[in-house]
């Protein structure tokens, strides 16, 4: 469930939006990773999937976050992933915190709020050897497939 | 999401999609970014994951503050089973105008956020005036 604090923008921003998006329509460069205020993708955060003979690399990218702030769970075929970006200040003109100046926001691009995604993965995975880096606001989760999944040498005899 | 694929040079852009998704670090992103004003100063985030911290570049000049960071592409083993967003370059800039003191400005890089301030020049900072009556 993902519950995202709404922000504001501009008219001229709703304009750029949607020459954004009409642009990426005809050039089909892959999109930005989703953290923005008003997403579009169905499945928060966007992730990038590998799979190498041992193992699954699912990558997603999670500015502002660090290891406390993400939860990541497993099991056999599905990597859960957890967690939230606490907001700074309510959108729109600031009130004042208590001893702060005024805050007025002059944009606000940048979402805020918890997320949960259920990514199925290619094969089974080992859960209990699943690592995870989170460094500059990139996270890889390294799962290593279950034992039976990994591809084997098969002995072909000639007798 | 919003998907912003933006550059100054021919060369930047992905000719075909096949050359886009290649992923190369050739495409450039413009990164969201949140502006505060607090008064005494401008603060800016902007959500730059993965670039190299001696990569990033913040110049302040003739009222415009310009950010470019460079990503160096992830190097994960295996191939690629889905890939939902691209890695690129970051760049982005924004006009300012004047009264900003342009030696102060600090810039922080921290969990994938660059974080900049860009303080106001004395003189021109919001103040509260005491009014007299009488």
């Amino acid at each position: 469930m993902t519950t995202f604090r709404a922000g504001f923008t501009l008219p001229l921003e709703e304009l750029r939006d949607e020459m954004d998006r009409l642009w990426s329509s005809l050039t089909a460069a892959p999109p930005l990773h989703g953290w923005g205020v008003r997403p579009d993708a169905s499945a928060f955060p966007a992730v990038n999937v590998r799979e190498s003979d041992e193992a699954v690399i699912v990558e997603a990218e999670l500015p502002g976050l660090d290891a406390a702030d993400v939860d990541i769970s497993a099991t056999g075929e599905e990597l859960v992933l957890k967690g939230k970006r606490p907001g700074a200040v309510p959108a729109g003109d600031g009130e004042p915190t208590a001893g702060a100046e005024k805050v007025i926001w002059h944009r606000r691009e940048r979402g805020t709020g918890s997320f949960e995604r259920r990514i199925t993965l290619p094969t089974a995975v080992d859960a209990g050897s699943i690592t995870a880096r989170l460094v500059d606001g990139v996270l890889t989760v390294t799962c290593p497939k279950a034992a039976e999944a990994q591809p084997r040498r098969v002995e072909v005899q000639s007798t | 999401m919003t998907t912003q694929v933006s550059s100054t040079a021919p060369t930047a852009m992905p000719a075909t999609p096949a050359e886009a998704r290649a992923g190369a670090a050739e495409l450039t992103y413009q990164p969201h970014v949140d502006i505060r004003d607090l008064g005494s100063e401008v603060v800016f985030d902007a959500d730059i994951p993965g670039a190299r911290a001696d990569g990033i570049d913040v110049t302040f000049e003739d009222g415009v503050l310009a950010v470019r960071a460079s990503v160096p592409p992830r190097d994960l083993p295996g191939r690629a089973v889905r890939q939902e967003y691209g890695i690129g370059n970051y760049r982005r800039s924004f006009r300012l105008g004047e009264g900003f003191d342009a030696s102060q400005i600090t810039a922080d890089y921290r969990r994938g956020v660059l974080t900049i301030r860009v303080p106001r020049l004395a003189a021109v900072r919001p103040r509260k005036v005491a009014v007299r009556a009488g």
